[in-house]
């Protein structure tokens, strides 16, 4: 599902910084990866590249059979919103949508009509057992629940991965407990699922942990 | 296109207070627009509904005294206009004039009745000689006056008043003229004329005729611009000249008011002042839509999370742009509509207040100004959008990844 061969990005400056160096890795179709590394590890770059969020200068990454490389704007978003759910640490809802508006939005990016995206959403909603919560704001809902409504956003558009950035970074504990409950019931579905953290506990309930360190994977 | 404008009422709302004063400035340049346009609209319509512009037909031509000596003749001489003089104008410029109407000036005789005289000229006329004059009581000389040579003669308000006490049962009575009974058949008010008008072909019977008309008035027709004019007034000037034996370019033999020429000159100072009017009005509004473009500039700012977020699950630069673009121009023309609204009852108000005035005629709104200010509206919603929306192309998505 994803194949990344000797991936290189450096940030130019006064002083190059080269992030990732030679990054080789490959993801399975149904696969339920964490990436951990420390701060400054090359991580958080490498989760931008997986998420066609920014490019990388030399090597090969081949998401779901698309080549990403040299893409234009356009096509990059068009791939992104088909291709890719993204779950945020910060969940990320837009506060003046309510929880059905959210999950809908990245349908009305691919130009579905307002009925057919809402039933859509709805019906993700339904799944993470908010229907009831369908019509609330983000602001109206607690922590673990704008998480679900986030997961369903990223879900609707029915992607090839599930990207999540420290998706229980802001939650108690036991609220990450549910969340990562949520992301291992979508695996079982058959959903392939890169989790980027650097919690332990998290990473421990996934498949395969990808440790990255100082731009290179040590393990 | 319903979902983006659902999107844009959105972002509007999350933000009332700012949405509503950045608003207020554009309504306020949309008022002041209207206010300015529409006032200029009503001098321009006071001038072209009054005498000046609604005989712009007309060519005035008055004798004059020859500057230069022609074929023998010494300069200095007075030079008549003559009857002849009609037939042969009509006859030189059967493409643009009309008909040509003489006028003739009267000695001084005495005008009684049993209560009063007076001692006043009379001027013989064709119907043509009206213009514009209203005639409070009775009617002007008409046709029929003119051809079977009646008797006829209209008298202006204060010498009736003096002949008849009361001015208003003037018309039906006679009048001694010179000896000749004369019907009076209409009585005029006006601010500074007195003439007494009888027909042309009355006067030309009279004791005292001596073919020297007081003026001619050419009606003029098919005259399209300046150059139309300026070509019949020269052709005219040749015609009596060779008639009248004076040089075609000796301007003080025939004095000329081309009143199409004044009317277009008048024309250009009221578009002039029409443009001016829009200059400053457009001006007004800048103040607004730099508002407005100040607030989308602070909206994007605010927004950089939420466009990045957009970004990361799928929005195209170019949804970006619409959306920034689209709600510039909806705040224009949304506070702009409140604007012309307002606009429409101040030229109204205005309209009111000068309802009596000679300088402000019908200030109101038109459909066709509505339309100017629509597109105004949008071109400057989306000027004002542009800068703004090419700030949030900026915005990258990874944008999304960053915690607030």
């Amino acid at each position: 599902m994803i194949h990344l061969s000797d991936i290189n990005k450096t940030y130019p400056g006064a002083v190059p910084l080269h992030v990732l160096k030679g990054i080789n890795l490959d993801i399975a179709k149904g696969e339920l990866v964490s990436i951990m590394g420390a701060s400054g590890s090359g991580k958080s770059t490498l989760l931008n590249i997986l998420g066609i969020l920014d490019s990388y200068d030399t090597g090969e990454y081949v998401l779901d059979g698309t080549m990403i490389k040299n893409l234009s704007e356009n096509r990059a978003a068009e791939l992104r919103n088909k291709l890719i759910g993204f779950v945020f640490q910060s969940f990320n809802l837009i506060n003046y949508k309510d929880a059905v508006e959210n999950v809908a939005l990245p349908l009305f990016y691919q130009g579905v009509s307002r009925k057919k995206r809402n039933k859509l959403a709805l019906e993700q909603l339904d799944r993470m057992g908010l229907r009831e919560w369908s019509h609330h704001l983000p602001s109206e809902l607690s922590g673990g629940q704008k998480q679900r409504v986030a997961i369903a956003r990223s879900l609707i558009t029915n992607p090839a991965i599930i990207l999540a950035d420290e998706p229980t970074g802001a939650l108690d504990s036991k609220t990450s407990v549910e969340v990562m409950k949520i992301f291992r019931q979508l695996n079982d579905e058959g959903m392939t699922t890169v989790i980027v953290t650097h919690d332990p506990n998290v990473g421990a309930q996934t498949n395969r942990i990808i440790r990255i360190s100082d731009g290179i994977i040590t393990q | 296109m319903l979902d983006l404008i659902n999107e844009i009422w959105q972002t509007m709302c999350t933000n009332k207070l700012r949405t509503a004063l950045t608003g207020m400035a554009v309504a306020w340049g949309i008022f002041m627009l209207i206010m300015l346009v529409g006032m200029a609209k009503g001098v321009s319509n006071s001038f072209s509904s009054g005498e000046f512009a609604k005989s712009s037909n007309v060519i005035m031509l008055w004798p004059g005294r020859a500057s230069k000596p022609y074929k023998g003749l010494k300069e200095g001489r007075w030079v008549p206009l003559k009857e002849r003089n009609l037939k042969e104008i009509e006859h030189d410029n059967p493409g643009n004039v009309a008909m040509a109407a003489p006028s003739f000036d009267g000695t001084t005789v005495n005008m009684s009745t049993e209560r009063d005289y007076v001692s006043r000229s009379y001027t013989g006329v064709y119907p043509e000689a009206r213009e514009q004059m209203t005639i409070d009581y009775g009617r002007f000389i008409n046709d029929k006056d003119l051809a079977e040579q009646r008797k006829s003669i209209v008298i202006d308000y204060k010498t009736a008043e003096q002949l008849y006490a009361d001015p208003t049962k003037a018309v039906g009575k006679s009048l001694n003229v010179g000896g000749v009974a004369f019907n009076v058949v209409g009585v005029y008010k006006h601010e500074w004329k007195n003439d007494i008008f009888i027909p042309y072909t009355t006067a030309r019977a009279l004791a005292g005729f001596d073919d020297e008309l007081g003026m001619i008035r050419v009606i003029t027709k098919d005259l399209n611009s300046e150059e139309d004019a300026e070509a019949l007034e020269n052709n005219i000037r040749a015609t009596l000249g060779r008639s009248n034996s004076h040089a075609a370019d000796d301007n003080s033999a025939v004095w000329v008011w081309n009143r199409f020429e004044s009317y277009l000159a008048n024309q250009k100072v009221m578009n002039i002042l029409n443009i001016v009017m829009w200059v400053i009005g457009l001006l007004t509004l800048i103040t607004g839509i730099v508002g407005v473009s100040n607030i989308m500039f602070v909206s994007v700012r605010e927004r950089t999370h939420e466009i990045g977020i957009r970004r990361a699950i799928g929005a195209k630069p170019r949804s970006i742009l619409a959306q920034v673009i689209v709600e510039s121009v909806s705040l224009t023309t949304i506070f702009g509509y409140i604007g012309i609204l307002l606009g429409t009852v101040g030229t109204e108000i205005l309209a009111h207040m000068f309802a009596d005035s000679d300088f402000i005629k019908d200030p109101t709104v038109n459909l066709s100004l509505a339309m100017q200010v629509t597109c105004v509206l949008i071109v400057s919603g989306a000027l004002a959008g542009i800068f703004p929306a090419m700030r949030a192309l900026k915005v990258r998505p990874v944008e999304a990844l960053r915690t607030e």
